[in-house]
């Protein structure tokens, strides 16, 4: 697998790309969040997953949510989506309440949030140019989605090639890689990807960390949870580690890759 | 003895019974379609579909007499024609408004329920159906009006396929390729597809899934409704247990072929349809369901997921 993205090659924060308004996260900030999660609760029957849980996104970040297994983080972006109901408290995406008027997932896609959810959910016998076609079933600008075709056949080659095959007999990289680029097709303004890196060889996944980056310099800002913490924070603006349903840590990627903490339970050191 | 043939009347026989075979199979498919698309999207084994094509029947049998008055094949051209074209149009639209209703009253509040409450409602409608068709006509079978001609087609080829044969097929098999091409080429039949294979990415993609299975119960419905005019004008008799038999095929059909797959389901019907015409004409009548259940004993133990069911493994 080579680097589709010459540009994206360093595994540094590159300049220029925008910054929170300020360097703490908790604080708020002068820019709108383009999504504001307040007091969250979220769960699954009588169990409550998420306990009043609160993050944002500002325009133009990635922000990563680090966690063990069990922590909440899907279920997170799972509500984020609709696809959880909220129990209690607020999400908030470009000033309109999901939770008070009640928006179901299929329009919350729409309104400019796609999700690239945990373990690919690749429509398995749909080729991979249907799984693109049903990533742009919100739209109806024929020329705008052949455009966008044709930047993620740029973003990720193996795609154009395996246009006619079934998504389920995709390798896991390349259904990642199709789960990104089914996400995309709905022209997001922000992205949500659940473990992007799971299950992926090395050099694969410093490929799709490249073409998250990529994406996001584009414009795309990105929320994504990841158990890979040393990935995800090096290549985050911002973080949260979390702990059974609860925040526990906040802060820049690079706070949280050197807080001792986070390294001792998260990084192995 | 009665039933041995000269070898060349064997041939000739095997031919007849084969045409007659796929002509019987072609509506048995169309039923099929039905419980296998709603499977495929819901899981559901829908009871009451074959039921749903008897009120169709009785709907198709009001049409014919009550607008027209046409009840014989030697009316009017233009009568006729119209007569079967307005059966033809308006069933499947009652019976595709009757699904989805269904579908919304009963099956849509039971959408995160236990499956098997929700099979159990699928027997009570299909009972509560087989009740309003009794009220509707009774318990004695009626007599469904005779508006194509039995005419032989092949007259002096020593087989036998008549219009009636003609209108199954002409019927039964546009019907199948439209459909096919629907749910393989457009936008809804692609997230039809989308939602059976994962109907949470689905809702993920913008795809409004109760839409979706609205859509697949109304298709479904209206495949039932054109199933039920044919069988109606073919078979000219109707009563309110034909949902109960013809049904049970169909199932029969579209598990044969592998439940959630449409050209599983043509295939299962048509194999059912020969089979059972081949058995009764060669072994008589009473032995023809039960080769056909055999059968289907059969290509289960060897093909659990039915004859395409593992190989293209197409849901919806």
């Amino acid at each position: 697998m080579t680097a589709a993205v010459p540009s994206a090659a360093s595994a540094e924060l590159s300049p220029g790309v925008p910054q929170p308004a300020t360097g703490d996260a908790t604080s708020p900030a002068t820019a709108s969040p383009l999504l504001l999660v307040e007091d969250l609760e979220a769960g699954y029957g009588p169990i409550n997953v998420l306990h009043r849980l609160s993050l944002t996104v500002y325009p133009g970040e990635i922000v990563a949510i680090i966690g063990a297994n069990g922590a909440g983080k899907t279920t997170t972006l799972l509500a984020i989506s609709g696809i959880v109901p909220a129990r209690a408290g607020r999400i908030v995406f470009q000033g309109r309440d999901l939770t008070a008027e009640g928006i179901p997932p299929h329009e919350i896609v729409r309104l400019g949030l796609a999700h690239a959810p945990e373990g690919r959910k690749i429509f398995p016998r749909l080729t991979v140019r249907e799984n693109l076609d049903m990533g742009a079933f919100t739209r109806n600008d024929p020329d705008g989605i052949a455009a966008d075709l044709e930047k993620v056949f740029t973003l990720f080659p193996i795609l154009r090639q395996r246009q006619q095959q079934p998504g389920g007999l995709l390798s896991g990289g390349e259904q990642q890689m199709l789960a990104i680029a089914r996400a995309l097709m709905a022209r997001p303004k922000l992205l949500l990807l659940d473990e992007p890196s799971l299950g992926l060889a090395p050099q694969i996944v410093v490929h799709i960390f490249q073409v998250i980056r990529e994406l996001n310099r584009q414009g795309v800002s990105v929320l994504l949870v990841e158990q890979n913490a040393r990935m995800a924070l090096k290549n985050a603006h911002r973080g949260y580690v979390l702990e059974t349903g609860r925040i526990t840590l906040s802060g820049t990627g690079q706070q949280l890759l050197h807080d001792p903490r986070v390294r001792a339970a998260y990084l192995g050191e | 003895m009665e039933g041995w043939l000269a070898p060349t009347e064997l041939a000739g026989g095997f031919l007849q019974f084969l045409i007659l075979g796929l002509v019987i199979g072609s509506l048995y498919a169309l039923i099929a379609l039905g419980y296998t698309m709603v499977y495929g999207i819901i899981e559901l084994i829908n009871f009451a579909h074959g039921d749903l094509f008897m009120l169709g029947a009785f709907f198709a049998l009001g049409l014919a007499i009550w607008p027209m008055g046409v009840t014989t094949a030697e009316a009017p051209l233009p009568a006729l024609v119209a007569t079967v074209a307005l059966m033809l149009l308006l069933t499947p639209l009652f019976c595709a408004i009757v699904n989805v209703s269904v579908d919304r009253v009963v099956y849509r509040p039971l959408r995160n329920s236990p499956k098997l409450t929700v099979i159990v409602s699928a027997i009570g409608v299909s009972f509560i159906f087989m009740n309003i068709g009794l009220l509707w006509r009774g318990a004695t079978p009626v007599k469904f009006p005779d508006l194509i001609s039995d005419a032989n087609l092949l007259e002096g080829t020593g087989l036998r396929f008549t219009w009636k044969d003609l209108m199954v097929v002409a019927v039964t098999v546009p019907t199948m390729i439209a459909l096919t091409l629907f749910v393989r080429y457009t936008r809804l039949g692609k997230a039809m597809r989308a939602t059976a294979q994962n109907p949470v990415a689905a809702q993920l993609m913008g795809i409004n899934v109760n839409r979706v299975i609205a859509v697949t119960f109304a298709i479904g419905g209206a495949l039932a409704g054109v199933a039920s005019v044919i069988y109606g004008l073919y078979i000219k008799a109707v009563d309110y247990q034909m949902g109960f038999q013809n049904g049970l095929y169909a199932f029969t059909a579209a598990v044969l072929g592998g439940v959630g797959n449409i050209p599983g389901a043509v295939l299962g019907g048509l194999t059912i349809g020969v089979v059972g015409e081949l058995a009764k004409a060669y072994l008589g009548a009473k032995w023809s369901e039960a080769v056909i259940f055999g059968i289907l004993i059969v290509v289960l133990l060897f093909r659990p997921t039915g004859l395409l069911g593992a190989r293209t493994r197409e849901k919806v």
